[in-house]
C-alpha cells in the first residue's frame, strides 16, 4: 500500500485538491440550507414570542388583573401550539399569579431581550425560549417557547452534515486512491522502459494505450527513442566499420615500418618506408574522414544549417571539376538540364554527393561510355540524376551498393573504399530525400530525390506563368 | 618571417617548428592560450598560427578575436582538428584568415602559410598578371605565350589565374579546390592533377620554358623553374 506523501505524489495533490473543493461545496450547500430551515424556524417562533407579549400587555396591561389570568388559562388550553408556549405572570411581590412555569428566572433578569433558559414546565425540565416584559401593574409577564422540538431538528441537520462530511471524506480518500494507482499504473510503464533503457536495452518501447495524455507522451517518447537508437546504431556502425577497417591498413603500416627497421636499415629502404607509410595513412585519414561525414550526416546536425541551394548550379559546378578526368577516362560527360532548380540543404554536401554519383559513373562506365547528369523537377520533387551507358549493375546486387563497405568484385580492382554510395545515401536521408538505384538498360541510373520547398515550386509556377503569359 | 605558433601538443607544435624553421622562418611557441595571447599582442608578428583546442577548453578563436578587436591585421592560420565545414566557417568568421585541419602534411601547411604572406603584402590588384612570356589579361581574359594566343574555359582561366598570382610558390590540391572550384570537401580522385595536366598541355606544351611544375607530395608550382625543390613530373 503507497504512503500518501504529498512532496512525491502529483494523485495525492490533485486529489487534495478535489478534496477541499468538494468540502468546501458541502459546507457552503449545507449552510445554506440550515439557514434556510432551523434558521428561519427560530425567527418566526422569536417574532411570535414578542408580538404575543407585546399584546398581552397592551390589552390586558391596565385591566383588571383577573382578564390577563383568564387569557393566559385561554391561552394554554386553546389547542394552539399548547405544548411548547410558555406563560407566566407574577404579582409584584415575586409570587406567580398564572402560568405554567414551576422554576423560572429571578427577578433581575433581563427586560425585554430574547433568552435562552433552562426551566421546569409542567413539571418537566425544558429549554425554552423566553421573553420578560414588566407589566404596569408592577408584576413580570414571562411569554416563551419551549425549544427542544427546534433542537431536535437542528440536531437532525448537524448530523446530516457529519455525514456527508464523513461520507465526501472517504470519497476523497478513495478517490486520492484511486487516482494516484491510476497515474502510477499509467506512468509505471514509462519508468520500466526508461530503466530498461538505461540498463542498455535500447530496443524497449512503451506499450501505448488508448489516447489520452499518458498515451500522447508515450508516443513522442517512443519516437524519441527510435530516434536515438538509429543515431546509436549509426555511431555503432561507425565504430565496427572503423575496428574492422582501420586495423587492416594499420597493420600494414606497422608491419612495412617494423620490416624497414629489422633489415639492415639503409637510408632509402627507411625513406621508402616512410613515405609508404605517409601514403598509408593519408589513405586512412581519408576514410576517416569518409565515415566521419556518414555519421555527421546521419546525426541530422547540418539540417540546421541549411539553406536554399541551386541543384542546376552544383551539377554543372562539379561536372567542370571532373570534366578533364572524364576526358582522360575516355568518358563523355555532358548535362543536359540548365533552369535553376531551387532545393533546401547544405551546398558543400550535396556536392558531395554529385561528386561522388559522377566519380563512380566515370570509374566504371568504361572508356567509350558516355555520362549524363541532369537536375531537373519531377511532380513534388527535385532530382538529381547521374545516367551512364557502362554494363550497369545486376538487380540482385542493386539494393548492396549503399551498404557501407560493400564493393562488387569487379569494383575490388579500382581504387575506392566501398564508402562513396553509402555517403550519398546518407546525404539525401539528411535532405529528407532518398538515393535511387536503377538499370538504365543500358548503364545504372542514380537518382537523388529530393522534397522541393513549398517557395521553390511557387516560384518555378509564377516563373512558367510569366513565360506563358507574355 | 617572424613567426608566432600557439599549439600545446608538444610533437605537433616540433613538427610545424621545426619545418617552418628549416624553410627560413623564425618561429616562436607557446603552449597555452595566456602567453599566446600575450605574446600575440604584445609584440609584432608577420604570421601567427594557433590552434583551438588548447589546455584549460579555451579555443584559440578566442584569442583571434581579441587580436582583431585590438585592431590586428596580422595573417593568422588556423590549425585543428575540428574539420567539420560549420567549424571552418566559424573559424574564418572569428577572423581566421586560412583554416587547415590536423592532420595534415607539412607541404600544406607551408603552403598555406606562404600563400597568405603572399596576401598579406598585397600581390592582388594586377589586372595584368605575368609570368616570364605568358601573361594573363584579367579584364579582357586574354590568355598568350608570347604572341600565340591559348584559347581556355573559364574554369582553367581561374586555375591559371590563381596559379599565376602565386607564382614560385606551391599551392595544395586542397587550395586549388577551394580557390577554383569553392569545393570544401577531397573528391578523392585525381580530378586536380588531370585538371592541372589538362591547363598544361594547354600553357606548356609546345612553349619553352615550362611553367607549371608538379611538386611530389605536395601540389603544384607555376613559375620559371627554380632550383631545389620545384622538379618537373
Amino acid at each position: 500500500m503507497p504512503v500518501f506523501r504529498l512532496t512525491d505524489s502529483v494523485a495525492a495533490r490533485l486529489a487534495l485538491g478535489n478534496g477541499v473543493l468538494l468540502v468546501t461545496l458541502i459546507l457552503v450547500t449545507a449552510g445554506v440550507f440550515y439557514f434556510g430551515t432551523v434558521g428561519v424556524l427560530a425567527r418566526s417562533t422569536d417574532g411570535k414570542i414578542v408580538s404575543i407579549s407585546n399584546r398581552l400587555r397592551n390589552q390586558y396591561g391596565n385591566r383588571p388583573p383577573a382578564d390577563l389570568v383568564r387569557e393566559i388559562k385561554q391561552e394554554l388550553t386553546d389547542g394552539i401550539d399548547s405544548d411548547t408556549e410558555i406563560f407566566l405572570v407574577t404579582a409584584p411581590s415575586g409570587r406567580p399569579v398564572v402560568g405554567n412555569l414551576s422554576t423560572w428566572p429571578p427577578a433581575g433578569t433581563p427586560m425585554g431581550r430574547l433568552i435562552n433558559r433552562e426551566l421546569i414546565r409542567d413539571g418537566r425540565p425544558s429549554f425554552a425560549r423566553l421573553y420578560v416584559q414588566p407589566l404596569p401593574s408592577g408584576g413580570l409577564l414571562y411569554v416563551g417557547r419551549d425549544l427542544s422540538e427546534q433542537l431536535a431538528i437542528r440536531m437532525l441537520v448537524l448530523h446530516a452534515l457529519e455525514a456527508a462530511m464523513a461520507v465526501s471524506l472517504g470519497l476523497v480518500v478513495i478517490g486520492a486512491w484511486l487516482s494516484r494507482h491510476q497515474i502510477e499504473r499509467r506512468i509505471s510503464g514509462i519508468r520500466q522502459t526508461a530503466r530498461a533503457i538505461e540498463s542498455g536495452n535500447l530496443e524497449q518501447r512503451i506499450a501505448v494505450s488508448g489516447d489520452d495524455e499518458f498515451a500522447r507522451l508515450g508516443v513522442d517518447i517512443n519516437r524519441m527513442l527510435d530516434r536515438i537508437e538509429q543515431l546509436m546504431n549509426g555511431v555503432r556502425h561507425v565504430s565496427n566499420a572503423i575496428a574492422h577497417d582501420l586495423r587492416t591498413p594499420l597493420g600494414r603500416v606497422r608491419a612495412r615500418l617494423d620490416e624497414a627497421l629489422r633489415r639492415e636499415p639503409t637510408a632509402p629502404a627507411l625513406s621508402g618506408a616512410a613515405r609508404a607509410a605517409i601514403e598509408d595513412i593519408d589513405e586512412l585519414i581519408v576514410l576517416l574522414n569518409k565515415l566521419l561525414q556518414i555519421a555527421e550526416a546521419e546525426s541530422g546536425m547540418r539540417a540546421q544549417s541549411f539553406e536554399r541551394v541551386d541543384l542546376n548550379r552544383v551539377v554543372h559546378d562539379m561536372v567542370e571539376l571532373y570534366d578533364a578526368a572524364a576526358e582522360e577516362a575516355g568518358v563523355t560527360l555532358a548535362v543536359s538540364s540548365h533552369d535553376p532548380l531551387w532545393a533546401r540543404g547544405d551546398h558543400d554536401l550535396l556536392a558531395t554527393a554529385v561528386a561522388s554519383l559522377i566519380d563512380n559513373a566515370l570509374k566504371y562506365a568504361g572508356r567509350g561510355a558516355s555520362v549524363e547528369v541532369a537536375a531537373h523537377c519531377e511532380g513534388q520533387r527535385a532530382v538529381i540524376v547521374v545516367r551512364d551507358t557502362g554494363p550497369g549493375v545486376p538487380e540482385s546486387e542493386l539494393a548492396r551498393l549503399t551498404e557501407r563497405f560493400y564493393r562488387m568484385d569487379r569494383a575490388r580492382t579500382q581504387p575506392g573504399n566501398g564508402l562513396g554510395l553509402a555517403i550519398v545515401a546518407a546525404i539525401a536521408t539528411l535532405h529528407g530525400g532518398k538515393l535511387q538505384l536503377s538499370n538504365a538498360d543500358p548503364g545504372l541510373r542514380a537518382a537523388i530525390l529530393l522534397p522541393q520547398p513549398q517557395a521553390a515550386r511557387a516560384t518555378a509556377a509564377t516563373a512558367g506563368a510569366h513565360l506563358s503569359n507574355p | 618571417m617572424k613567426t608566432l605558433l600557439v599549439e600545446d601538443e608538444p610533437a605537433t607544435a616540433r613538427y610545424i617548428c621545426n619545418g617552418l624553421e628549416e624553410s627560413g622562418y623564425a618561429v616562436t611557441c607557446c603552449d597555452n592560450a595566456l602567453d599566446g595571447l600575450h605574446q600575440a599582442t604584445n609584440d609584432e608578428w608577420d604570421l601567427i598560427i594557433i590552434d583551438r583546442l588548447l589546455p584549460g577548453g579555451i579555443d584559440g578563436l578566442s584569442i583571434v578575436g581579441k587580436l582583431r578587436e585590438l585592431g590586428k591585421r596580422t595573417p593568422v592560420l588556423i590549425v585543428s582538428a575540428l574539420t567539420s565545414t560549420d567549424e571552418r566557417v566559424r573559424g574564418l568568421r572569428h577572423g581566421g584568415d586560412d583554416y587547415i585541419s590536423k592532420p595534415f602534411a607539412f607541404a600544406e601547411l607551408l603552403a598555406r602559410v606562404e600563400a597568405l604572406l603572399r596576401r598579406a603584402h598585397g600581390a592582388q590588384a594586377a589586372t595584368q598578371l605575368r609570368v616570364a612570356d605568358l601573361t594573363l589579361d584579367m579584364r579582357t581574359l586574354q590568355v598568350a605565350r608570347g604572341a600565340v594566343p591559348i584559347a581556355l574555359q573559364p574554369r582553367e582561366l581561374r586555375l591559371l589565374a590563381y596559379l599565376m598570382r602565386n607564382e614560385g610558390v606551391v599551392v595544395t590540391r586542397t587550395m586549388l579546390l577551394e580557390a577554383v572550384w569553392d569545393c570544401h570537401f577531397d573528391p578523392q580522385t585525381n580530378v586536380i592533377d588531370v585538371q592541372i595536366s589538362r591547363l598544361r598541355s594547354k600553357v606548356d606544351r609546345g612553349f619553352s620554358p615550362a611553367l607549371i611544375h608538379t611538386i611530389r607530395g605536395a601540389g603544384y608550382l607555376l613559375g620559371e623553374r627554380r632550383t631545389g625543390a620545384a622538379a618537373p613530373a
